[in-house]
This record gives structure tokens, C-alpha cells and sequence, in this order.
């Protein structure tokens, strides 16, 4: 260890607790006293600032103030994907952050919340703690969810991601006919939602630990899609593979006549503004319909169709 | 509003049709869907629309979910948030499990599901849990709670005559 001494003051800048949390067990399970670090109860006494939360109005002139009573050299760490970008608070009315908005932040570490592990493992490199003796805090625990990454030859481009996306971390772009979906890992808070709606199985967690870092994370990962136009308007309204999928879908429990099926390529080939605005096609659309149901009731009733069809 | 006097699980045998030749396309029907649904007077949310021509043969179209008994929008939902309720036979659309993925939208000949973009979710006739509100409120008799059969019989001469 160097002549430095580390003495953390904790500020929770309106988080919601999950980090402050962890940094309390990251306390209990790490011997911080015998490696020098120590933890104070006023910015005065401090060098550290450990920050949590993405600052709202109320807590962003207090994490000021405390930044400015800290002694030299004012380490400032941000915990959690809250203090970092402000994570699922990004756009909340009463926000005013996040921390490196107001103050030069050295260290982040991230995670919703990060664990004691990973928080420990940040703090250890930063302020080269010796370790030894300490490898099982160092561990990446089993099930670790790191970063998602997104097969471009799987994905569909549906963008149910991009909608379930708590921390709006995935974006979605449509120009020149095509579409761009981007995870911008930075933003990302690891609870693996995208991954658990996509319908082609594109999207997969990486186990890249909880990162750290002296700069935010640039990284990302990007799937492009090709759009298709719509036959009537001509404008580009959904990912061609998300209509090739949802034909093939269909064609696993709805079997067309090659008449009715080629009606039915024809108005998904059609925008959905359009399909509903336009006299004709609902009434072409209403044809295609009529020959389903007439198909599924000329089926005897139960007649070994499995639980999704009707049963009547 | 919605989601009261849920009478789901009930046998029914109505579906809505829609007669072009009664309408007066004075809209009650979406304003009333829209109310029910959504508390407000807002067409843009209403789950049927009524199309209008100056010209054309047909003064009037109706985009109404049909509640198909092979439902392409339930067939095409990677997460089962449609399906055909087997006791009403209504097709049903749980938003509270729908991931926003626009399928149904797109497979829908009629495109009958919309997405709500402030909710993030996709969102659907429901048939008002029993005793839609568009059959209620229609003046002329264009909208109609008929059996199933013989609302197949007047689609079939409605939509199948022309073609066959």
C-alpha cells in the first residue's frame, strides 16, 4: 500500500437504497480497517466521496457541498448504474443528475446494484489494497449477469427490447430502409428483460463482471435490419426477417389454402396504417378472415388441436 | 372502467358483425370504445374504426376484430399474451405480459391490434368482457351481436361471394 490513505464518506444522492445495500455488506465482508481504508462520517474528514444515486434536486446541491469539503485528493466513486447515467431515473421529472454533471467522477462502478464483490474488486484496484488472502472477494459470483449482446443473424428486429427496456438503454433508429437497434452498454442495468422477451432468441448476456472504469463505457452492440416497404404507401414500415418470422409462426399452426395464404402474403406485405385505413383491404382483409374461421369450424371439435386453438 | 363486471369464463356465443349498408358513420361506436376503454373521448384509441368514402361503390368499411376461431394474431404472439378464451371465444390480449414486439399488428390482415405507444404494449377489441359498448351505442343496427353461425353465413356472402 502507498502513502495513501483512502477515507470514504458515503452520500446517497437519491438512489433507492439497492447499492447503499450492497456497499454495507461490501463493509461487512471486507477487512477494510487492516487495509488502511477507513470510513468517516463527515466530507470534512474525508478523500473519498463513494456517491450512489443519479442526484435529484434535493440531493445534487448536498453532493456538491460535500464535494467541496473534501480533502485532496477528492476520489470521487459513483456506485451503481444510477450514478453513473441514472439509470431506470433517466427522464424523471425531479432529476438533476447524474453525479459527473456536477463533479468529476474518477471511478465508476457498475451494476443495479453492483455486488460486494464487484464494488470491493473496483476499490481494491484503484487503491491498490493488498489482497492476499482475500481472492474469495474477488470472485465473480455464479450467474453473473454482465452486458447483452445481440446476434444480428438471429435478430428480427421487432424491437420488443427496445419497449420493455427499464433503463432505456436500447434505441431504436429507422432511416434509409433500414433499422438500427442499439445497446448502449453504459445506459444498460443488467437485469436481462431484453433477453428474456426476444421472440428469435438474438439477445445474450455476456459474464463480463460488473465493469469498472475511469470513463464512462463507450462499448455497444448493434444489430442492423433491412425494412421493408409497404406495397401501397411505399413507405418502410417493419423489419422484412420480423415478417418472414411472423409468416413462419403463423404457418406452424395455421395451414392456408395456396389461394388464401398468397392473399395473406399480400396484406402483410401491406403497412398496418394503410391495411386499416383503406376501404378495400379491410374488405380483402376481412375475406381472409372469413375463410379462417370457416376452416377452423369446419374442424371437428377437439379433434386432437392442441390447447391453442379454440376448443369450440 | 375496464376491467369491471369482467364476466370472462361465462359460454358465449355472439360475435359483432358489421352491416356497410346500415351505417351513418357517426362514429358513436369509437367514441364509446374509446370512453370504455380508455376514459376518454379519444378516437385514436378507440379498438374498431369506421372508414369513410366520398366516392367509391362502398360509402363505409369498418375495421373490427372478427375474434377469429384460428386467431393469426394469437398464432403469431411469441410471449401468449393473445388468446382465444375457450369458454366466451373471445380473443383476448393480457397487456400485462405483452413485450411490445408489434407481431400481432403486423399479422393481422385487418391490423386490428394497435400499438399504445405510451403504454408500450399492444392493444386489442376485448369485446367489453361481454356487452360491447360500439353494439350499444350503434343507432342504426349497423353493429350487431349475432351467433357465431350465422355470422359466419353473412360474412361468407359479405367477403367469400365475390371471389368464389
Amino acid at each position: 500500500m502507498g502513502a495513501f490513505d483512502p477515507r470514504i464518506f458515503r452520500l446517497d444522492a437519491s438512489g433507492c437504497n439497492g447499492c447503499d445495500v450492497e456497499l454495507v455488506e461490501m463493509t461487512a465482508l471486507a477487512p477494510l480497517a487492516k487495509l488502511g481504508v477507513s470510513l468517516v462520517d463527515q466530507p470534512a474528514d474525508a478523500n473519498v466521496l463513494v456517491v450512489t444515486g443519479g442526484a435529484n434536486f434535493k440531493s445534487r446541491p448536498e453532493l456538491e457541498a460535500a464535494y467541496g469539503a473534501l480533502q485532496a485528493p477528492k476520489i470521487v466513486v459513483a456506485v451503481g448504474s444510477c450514478a453513473a447515467t441514472m439509470g431506470i431515473f433517466k427522464g424523471g421529472y425531479a432529476m438533476a443528475g447524474p453525479p459527473d454533471a456536477a463533479l468529476p467522477v474518477n471511478l465508476y462502478i457498475q451494476g443495479c446494484p453492483p455486488g460486494p464483490q464487484a464494488i470491493f474488486r473496483a476499490l481494491a484496484h484503484a487503491f491498490e489494497l493488498p489482497t492476499s488472502g482475500l481472492e474469495h472477494l474477488l470472485e465473480v459470483p455464479a450467474a453473473h449477469r454482465g452486458h447483452p449482446q445481440v446476434d444480428q443473424a438471429k435478430c428480427i428486429g421487432c424491437a420488443a427490447c427496445v419497449n420493455v427496456c427499464p433503463a432505456q438503454a436500447i434505441t431504436l433508429e429507422d432511416r434509409n430502409g433500414e433499422r438500427e437497434i442499439r445497446f448502449t452498454h453504459q445506459d444498460c442495468i443488467f437485469c436481462a428483460t431484453c433477453q428474456d422477451v426476444c421472440p428469435s432468441q438474438a439477445i445474450s448476456l455476456d459474464t463480463q463482471v460488473a465493469p469498472w472504469f475511469g470513463a464512462k463505457d463507450a462499448s455497444h452492440s448493434i444489430s442492423r435490419q433491412p425494412l421493408a416497404q409497404c406495397l401501397a404507401c411505399g413507405g418502410a414500415y417493419a423489419p422484412a426477417e420480423q415478417i418472414r418470422w411472423s409468416m413462419k409462426k403463423i404457418a406452424e399452426t395455421i395451414a392456408m389454402d395456396a389461394n388464401v395464404q398468397a392473399q395473406f402474403e399480400r396484406s402483410i406485405a401491406i403497412c398496418p396504417a394503410c391495411r386499416r385505413s383503406s376501404l378495400a383491404e379491410s374488405r380483402h382483409a376481412k375475406a381472409i378472415l372469413t375463410w379462417v374461421t370457416r376452416e377452423a369450424s369446419r374442424r371437428p371439435a377437439n379433434g386432437g388441436v392442441e390447447s391453442k386453438r379454440s376448443g369450440r | 372502467m375496464s376491467g369491471t363486471g369482467t364476466a370472462a369464463g361465462k359460454p358465449q356465443d355472439g360475435v359483432i358483425v358489421y352491416d356497410p349498408r346500415l351505417c351513418t358513420g357517426c362514429r358513436y361506436c369509437e367514441l364509446a370504445c374509446s370512453v370504455w376503454h380508455t376514459g376518454r373521448i379519444e378516437i385514436g384509441k378507440s379498438r374498431l374504426r369506421v372508414l369513410f368514402s366520398e366516392s367509391g361503390p362502398e360509402r363505409f368499411a369498418a375495421v373490427n376484430c372478427q375474434h377469429c376461431d384460428d386467431p393469426l394474431c394469437a398464432a403469431v404472439c411469441p410471449s401468449e399474451t393473445i388468446r382465444k378464451d375457450a369458454a366466451t371465444g373471445w380473443v383476448l390480449l393480457h397487456a400485462a405480459t405483452c413485450i411490445g414486439c408489434e407481431m400481432c399488428v403486423l399479422a393481422c390482415p385487418l391490423a386490428v391490434p394497435y400499438f399504445d405507444e405510451a403504454l408500450k404494449v399492444a392493444a386489442k377489441c376485448d369485446f367489453c368482457y361481454g356487452d360491447p359498448e360500439c353494439v350499444k351505442h350503434c343507432s342504426s343496427g349497423a353493429l350487431r351481436i349475432v351467433p357465431k353461425s350465422e355470422a359466419l353465413t353473412m360474412n361468407e356472402a359479405q367477403y367469400l361471394s365475390a371471389k368464389e
